[in-house]
Order: structure tokens, then C-alpha cells, then sequence
């Protein structure tokens, strides 16, 4: 077989990244299709250099090929391009228990506009805690620069306990420009679970959020050397 | 000449697979060749793609594989239709035709004031 649909073959099945007896069996169809096709276009006339490289060009660029090749919903997939699906999902965009990308939907997302039970980003929806510059947390807690939730810390706060230099709606408020004192917004944290609510709050923010962050890039990381190991050109 | 959109096609690969299985079992290049034949020419598509969508449709059960050996030596997958597969397929067809009637009688005067086009093909 040429050297050039070997490479080829190579950059599809690192893009498809599945396990050894899958990939061999995957390889062999490809590698079939690409011979008879090689065969076909040889029979109308083309040199076997140019039936070669038309071939390969006529069935696809290796990373759509290799990424459609993936499974289904993986433990962990991670993507340059398209929709990454898995329990851990990394790409631009990301569906998975934990997802981060540019747009993340998971129980923890992370993104540009992140959906999750615990969504953190630009713009970030969750039903539990959400953190970011435009945070919606209608049942739990919302922090960020325009925020809503039922404890709501901000900018522009609203929702049930809300704290912010503005405060345009909120069952129970603390306004930093609206004539309260400050400090007294204190008072509203002595409850049991308002102090729950805070430690939790503070955990995600500085030990949770840095942490699985860090680990998204380490593995985002790993990804892209994976990948320029079978082909420098293909990571670029 | 006009481009057939892609998402015109989306999710409308699966049932032509299932039509062209249904004249029996065959395999990938044998596959895409049946399909442009049919499609004659208007279906530009990345050959390598419909694999993603066989093997979905393999997990589904819509298909099953087997392994042979080819006259050129080599090992072939081929995919047959399942009994799933051909409900699927007949579904599909009739909500195409329920489709194609509705759109017929929506679009109604507008349609056939359009000015009728060659297709070029479509990217899958």
C-alpha cells in the first residue's frame, strides 16, 4: 500500500481514537474502500499516483472521517471541531456529564455559554450554582457581573436573596448603592444554610472550578500531543 | 446549477442506506457506488462518511455486519438489512411521501412559480 494512504489512514484512526480491536477492524474497511476505489479509478485511466491522492480526497478529510468514526458517547472525547460527546466532553461545543467548551451542557459545564446543574462562564445557566458575566440560577445561586438566582451576588443583582451595587428586584436585598449599610449585609448570612449556601459557593469559585479547570486543560492538552504524535501537520 | 443544501439532507442518509440494503446484503464502495448511481450525480458525498452513519445504524440494529473474504483476497465487511431495518425503512418512506405531499400542497402556486434548476450535488 502507498505511503500516502498509510498516513492517511493514520491521521483518520488517530482522529477516531478507539480501542485496538475496533480500530483494526474499522482500518481494514476503510483501506478496502480505498483500494477498490484506487482499482476503479486505475481501470477509467488515472495513473496510480493521481488515483491515489483522488481517492483519499473523494472520501473525506481525515479529521470529519475519524471524528464521525468515534464512539458514540465515550468516557472522556475530545475534540478540535464539532460536538464533543462523552461522560468527560472537551470541544467547541461539549455535551457530557462534565463538558467544557464553547458551548457546554453537562451536570458541571464550563464554557462560553454553559447549561448545566453547575454551569460556569459568559453566560451560564444552572439549576444549582452558576457563575459567570450574565449568571442564571432561577432555583440556587448565581454569581457574577448580571445575575439571577434565588441567592444572587453581583453587579446587577436579582431573585430571592440578592446582593449587588443594584438591586432591581429581590424578595430579600442588600443594595451597596441603595442606602443600606454594607456590612449589614452580613446579618443575612447567619441562617445555617445561608452559611452552607456561602462555603459551597466559595468552594466551587476557588478550590472546585480552578481545580477541574486545570484538569480540562491537562486533558485538552494530552489530546493535541496525541495527535501531533501521529502527524506534527495535524495539530497546526 | 444549484447546490442541494446539506441540512435538506440531514437525517435523510440513514433511510437512503436503508433503501439501497434492501436490494440485499452489500458493502461500503459497493455502497456509495450504488448510491451517486442513483442519485445520479446530484449527491457530492465524502465517500468516507457514510461509515459513521453504517456503523450507527449497525449499533441501532437497523443492520448487521459480517466479515467475508472478497475475491482479491482481502477481508469485506458487509452490512445486510435486519427486520428492524425494513420497518424503519417503510416508516421512513411514508413519512417522505407524507412529507413531500404536505409541502406539495403548501407551497402550492409558489412552488411552481419558482423557476426550476439543475442540482449540482451536496455535500454529505
Amino acid at each position: 500500500m502507498s505511503r500516502a494512504l498509510q498516513k492517511y489512514l493514520d491521521h483518520v484512526m488517530a482522529y477516531a481514537n478507539r480501542k485496538q480491536e475496533d480500530a483494526i477492524k474499522i482500518r481494514t474497511e476503510l483501506e478496502d474502500h480505498l483500494m477498490q476505489k484506487i482499482a476503479d479509478l486505475e481501470a477509467q485511466g488515472l495513473p496510480r499516483e493521481d488515483a491515489i491522492f483522488q481517492a483519499i480526497e473523494d472520501h473525506g478529510t481525515a479529521r470529519t472521517v475519524g471524528y464521525g468514526l468515534r464512539k458514540g458517547f465515550a468516557l472522556l472525547d475530545v475534540r478540535t471541531e464539532g460536538t464533543a460527546r462523552g461522560f468527560v466532553a472537551i470541544g467547541p461545543r461539549a455535551i457530557g456529564v462534565i463538558a467544557f467548551g464553547g458551548v457546554a451542557v453537562g451536570l458541571f459545564a464550563f464554557g462560553g455559554f454553559a447549561i448545566g446543574a453547575i454551569a460556569f462562564g459568559w453566560l451560564a445557566v444552572a439549576a444549582l450554582i452558576s457563575c459567570g458575566g450574565i449568571s442564571l440560577a432561577p432555583m440556587g445561586a448565581a454569581l457574577g457581573l448580571a445575575v439571577l438566582g434565588r441567592i444572587a451576588i453581583g453587579m446587577v443583582a436579582g431573585g430571592g436573596l440578592a446582593v449587588g451595587l443594584w438591586v432591581p428586584w429581590a424578595v430579600d436585598r442588600v443594595s451597596l448603592l441603595g442606602g443600606d449599610d454594607g456590612l449589614q449585609f452580613l446579618q443575612h448570612f447567619r441562617t445555617f444554610q445561608s452559611s452552607v449556601a456561602v462555603v459551597v459557593i466559595i468552594s466551587w469559585l476557588f478550590i472546585i472550578s480552578p481545580f477541574l479547570t486545570g484538569v480540562m486543560g491537562a486533558i485538552e492538552s494530552s489530546e493535541h500531543q496525541r495527535i501531533e504524535k501521529a502527524d506534527p501537520k495535524l495539530a497546526q | 446549477m444549484k447546490l442541494l443544501r446539506k441540512q435538506m439532507l440531514d437525517g435523510n442518509v440513514q433511510t437512503m442506506l436503508l433503501a439501497i440494503l434492501e436490494a440485499g446484503p452489500s458493502y461500503g464502495y459497493a455502497i456509495v457506488k450504488d448510491l451517486n448511481t442513483r442519485a445520479k450525480g446530484i449527491l457530492q458525498l465524502g465517500e468516507g462518511t457514510i461509515y459513521p452513519v453504517l456503523h450507527r445504524m449497525e449499533e441501532k440494529k437497523l443492520i448487521s455486519a459480517s466479515w467475508r473474504n472478497a475475491e482479491n483476497g482481502r477481508e469485506r465487511k458487509y452490512y445486510r438489512l435486519t427486520a428492524k431495518g425494513r420497518r424503519a425503512l417503510t416508516a421512513n418512506c411514508q413519512q417522505w411521501r407524507l412529507l413531500t405531499s404536505v409541502m406539495k400542497e403548501v407551497l402550492g402556486p409558489a412552488a411552481k412559480r419558482s423557476p426550476e434548476v439543475e442540482l449540482k450535488g451536496a455535500a454529505i
